[in-house]
This record gives C-alpha cells, structure tokens and sequence, in this order.
C-alpha cells in the first residue's frame, strides 16, 4: 500500500505522518499521533462526535481522508483547548454549568462552541443553536450546553 | 475486507493532470471532493470501494465565485459554507445560498461542494432545485476540452448525470436573479437541522401590479431526478395572485408531480406536500 506523507500542525506542534491517504482524519489523529480525546460516535457524519477544527472552521474527522489534509493545515483538536485562553474559559463555563452528563459529545460539542466565540462575540440563541446543529448529544437536552456557550461568550477575551 | 485506506487516492497539482489521469482508464479514478457523501458510502459499504480515487479538493482551477456575462459562474469544489457566505450569491441567487445553509450541519457545510452535491444525484439533494430554476448550464472537462450542458438536461435518471467518466465537472454558470424577481427555497424534513430532505423545492418568480410575469419552480425528491413544473408554469403566467389562484396553484403543483414511496416518505404525502410546499414558495 503507497502511503502519503503530511505535516500538520496540530495543537501547535508540528507533525509529520506518512499514512494511507484515505486512513479517517479521525483514525490519524487518534492512533498516529495518540490523540484520544476525539471520540467516534457514528462515522458516518451525522453525530459530531469526532468534530475538529480545520483551519479554524469545524468538520466531522470521520468523513475526511487525512490525505485530503494538506502540508502546513493547522489542526485543533479537544486537546488543544487548554493551551487557549478562549478552551480554558470554555472548558470553565463548560463545569460550571453542569453542560456534560456522560461526556460523550462533549470533545466535538465544545469545538463547535470554540469555532463560533472564535468568529461570533455575542451570539443569539438561534446563532449559538445552528452552531451546534452537526452535534448529536443524547443526554444534556441541549440547554445547559446553550447557557454553557453564553458564559463562555461573556467571558471570551477581547483578541 | 478492503477499507478506505486500500484506495489509491491520487492528489494532482492542476486540473490538466486530473484530466489527463481521468483520459485513461488504467489511471482514472472516482472524483472525490469534499468526501461528505463517498466517505459516507465507502465505509457503510453502500458503494464499493473502488480501486483509485482522484481528490480534487483544493484544485484552484476549481474554486471561486464570479461574475461573468453569462451569470455568476461557481467553481466545482466550492463548499455550502462558501455558498451561504458569499454576498455575491446571497444578493444574485438568493434560493441557492438559503439552500447551502440548510444542508447539514456546518462540519458538512465546510467540506460538502456544490460539484459533490449535484454529481451524487440524489433525489434529495438540496441545491438542485435552486440551480434549476435559474435556466443555467454546468461545464465539464476533459482532456479533450470542455462542454456545457444545460442543467435541464444533466440530471437524466436516477443518481445518473449526464457526465462522462472521462470529464470533470468544473463550474455552475448561473443567471441572476432579473430585476424585479424574487426567489424563495423551502424543504420538508424530520428536523429542523442537519435533516434530508422528503420533498424541497425553490421558485424564481417576476410579479408586476399584483400579476405573475414569468415563474419557474423546481422540486426535488418527487421524481428520480430534481424537476421543473412546466405546465404549471405555462399556465400561471399572466395571472393575478390572489387567494383562489394559490389554491389553484396548490392543486395543479399537487397533480403535476408523480413521487414514489421510499424509506424517507409515502407517495401519497409527498403528492399532497408539494402542492403546500409550491404554494408557500408563491405566498411571498
Ligand atoms: C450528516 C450529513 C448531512 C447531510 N445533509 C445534507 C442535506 O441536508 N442536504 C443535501 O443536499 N445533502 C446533504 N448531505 C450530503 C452531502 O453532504 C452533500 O451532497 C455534499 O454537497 C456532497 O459534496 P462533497 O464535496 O462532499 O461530495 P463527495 O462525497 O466528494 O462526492 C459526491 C459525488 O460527486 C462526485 N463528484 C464530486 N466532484 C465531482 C466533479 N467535479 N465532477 C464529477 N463528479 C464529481 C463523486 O465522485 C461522488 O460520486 C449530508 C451529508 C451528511 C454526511
Ligand atoms: S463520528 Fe464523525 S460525525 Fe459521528
Ligand atoms: S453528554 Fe452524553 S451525549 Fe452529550
């Protein structure tokens, strides 16, 4: 099997794997560079379990060939949060509102929140509600992760 | 078993290289964009994992949004997100970006392409109706040259396109919205977000002093392949809105259409929701 070889940067740090090019970013992230924190809950898109972000924007890493994934992308992965003034605010507001029963989602859920404080300041309910709409979560009912997001948001450092 | 990780997914420098690979049939391999639909396939085993893959994914060829004299011209690998952002298609083809933000959630919008969405030919995609109804035409490629095809006439059965296996598609070119008209997109699903679709459909129409001018108006997931209503169409032209018009309109849509049952839906719902769903688009 021709393998591929790719440097990202990824929570920061550089990477350089060699892999088939259709292994899931997903599979990459967890088993090449041992980064567990990403869960697989569907694989097949629909869940946002296994959310990261891309260049800052947000995907599902279960429907992207990692080979896709060119030389020089910047990858954040839930790992990455604490390194970041605006995770750590999250992660806080996250607790402190009681957002996560089994936890599950969470890894994708709050990459989804990252990416909208990231551009959106002060976002609206239907604004913080289409954010997460890719994030499945079967235990919350949604409310305590949407009041989660809006504490975090008046928190969020000004640059 | 083979994976995902068996295919040969070949990354080329330039559309020329593509489609000097794809010329070939010992080189040519399945067209993979954003993936949102193939890796979906591949790994729940609905398609067969192919022998080579050729990413097109980051080809500049096939990015970008422009005005040109024929319309407003979309490259191939442009994403629902790029779609629902760009000022230039939320002021000239409004139905298209309402459509792009409805389709999945943003992980799928930031990787799902105006290309992946229209060459996987699902019924119930959600931007052919949008694309329909402008009158436009797509360009495919080969090594050969280049070829438009009215979008009329691309969707021609059931996941089948009239594209070649030796041709990309490259571009959408898109007539604007004419002054005076407006559009509208509207789809039916289970959920508000990230559902597909049981029947969704868009309507370009010109109303002057109260009187329908011209109308076109598209449906998706009533037929094998997205469809315009013609006779309805013909027929509404010239005539005024008022209320026994829209239930007019909503018995003729409702009659026009010949929709099948699926997992998704019943005929029978389907029938009776498109007369709804064209009369809605109508009522401004
Ligand atoms: C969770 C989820 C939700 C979704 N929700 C919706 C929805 O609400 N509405 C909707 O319409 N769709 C939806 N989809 C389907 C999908 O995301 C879209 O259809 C998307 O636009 C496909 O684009 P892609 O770039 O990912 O295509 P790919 O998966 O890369 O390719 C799809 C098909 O197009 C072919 N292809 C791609 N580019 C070309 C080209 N340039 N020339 C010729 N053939 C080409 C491929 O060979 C393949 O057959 C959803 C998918 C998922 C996983
Ligand atoms: S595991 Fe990727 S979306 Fe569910
Ligand atoms: S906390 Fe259990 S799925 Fe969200």
């Amino acid at each position: 099997m021709s393998t591929v070889k790719r440097t990202w940067v990824v929570n920061g740090e550089r990477w350089t794997v060699d892999l088939p090019p259709g292994r899931r970013l997903l599979d990459a992230l967890r088993n090449d560079l041992g980064l567990k924190g990403t869960k697989e809950g569907c694989g097949e898109g629909e869940c946002g379990a296994c959310t990261v972000l891309l260049n800052g924007e947000p995907v599902t890493s279960c429907l992207i060939a990692a080979g896709q994934v060119p030389d020089g992308a910047e990858i954040m992965t839930v790992e990455g949060l604490e390194k970041t003034e605006g995770g750590r605010i999250l992660q806080e507001a996250y607790i402190e509102r009681g957002a996560a029963q089994c936890g599950f989602c969470i890894p994708g859920m709050i990459m989804s929140s990252f990416a909208l404080l990231s551009k959106t300041r002060t976002p609206d309910d239907a604004e913080i509600r289409e954010a997460h709409a890719g994030n499945i979560c079967r235990c919350t009912g949604y409310e305590k992760i949407i009041e989660a997001v809006k504490l975090a948001a008046n928190r969020w450092p000004e640059k | 078993m083979r994976t995902v990780e068996d295919i040969e997914i070949r990354f080329p420098g330039s559309l020329a290289e593509a489609l000097a690979w794809q010329a070939d049939e010992k080189t040519r391999g399945r067209p993979l964009a954003g993936g949102t639909d193939l890796m979906v396939q591949w790994e729940s085993g609905v398609a067969a994992i192919p022998e080579r893959a050729v990413s097109l994914w980051g080809l500049k060829e096939l990015k970008g949004i422009r005005e040109t004299p024929r319309g407003i011209e979309i490259g191939a690998m442009t994403t629902h997100t790029e779609l629902r952002s760009s000022p230039l298609v939320r002021e000239k083809l409004p139905a298209l970006a309402a459509a792009a933000a409805t389709v999945g959630g943003r992980q799928i919008q930031n990787r799902g392409t105006i290309a992946g969405n229209v060459a996987n030919a699902s019924p119930a995609g959600d931007l052919a109706p949008t694309l329909l109804i402008t009158d436009g035409l797509a360009t495919a490629a080969s090594a050969s040259g280049r070829r438009d095809i009215p979008l009329a006439k691309l969707f021609t059965g059931y996941r089948k396109l009239d594209v070649r296996a030796d041709e990309l598609l490259v571009s959408f070119t898109l007539p604007a919205l004419p002054a005076g008209a407006r559009e509208k997109f509207h789809k039916i699903g289970t959920r508000a977000a990230q559902a597909i679709s049981k029947v969704m459909g868009a309507c370009r129409v010109r109303v002057q002093n109260g009187t329908i001018v011209s109308l076109a108006v598209s449906l998706g997931s009533v037929a094998p392949v997205p469809v315009r209503l013609p006779e309805l169409e013909q027929w509404i032209a010239g005539r005024r809105v008022d209320l026994n018009l829209l239930e007019e309109v909503e018995r003729r849509a409702s009659a026009e259409v010949h929709p099948i049952d699926d997992i998704r839906s019943t005929a029978t719902y389907r029938k009776w929701v498109s007369g709804r769903l064209v009369r809605a688009l109508l009522e401004a």
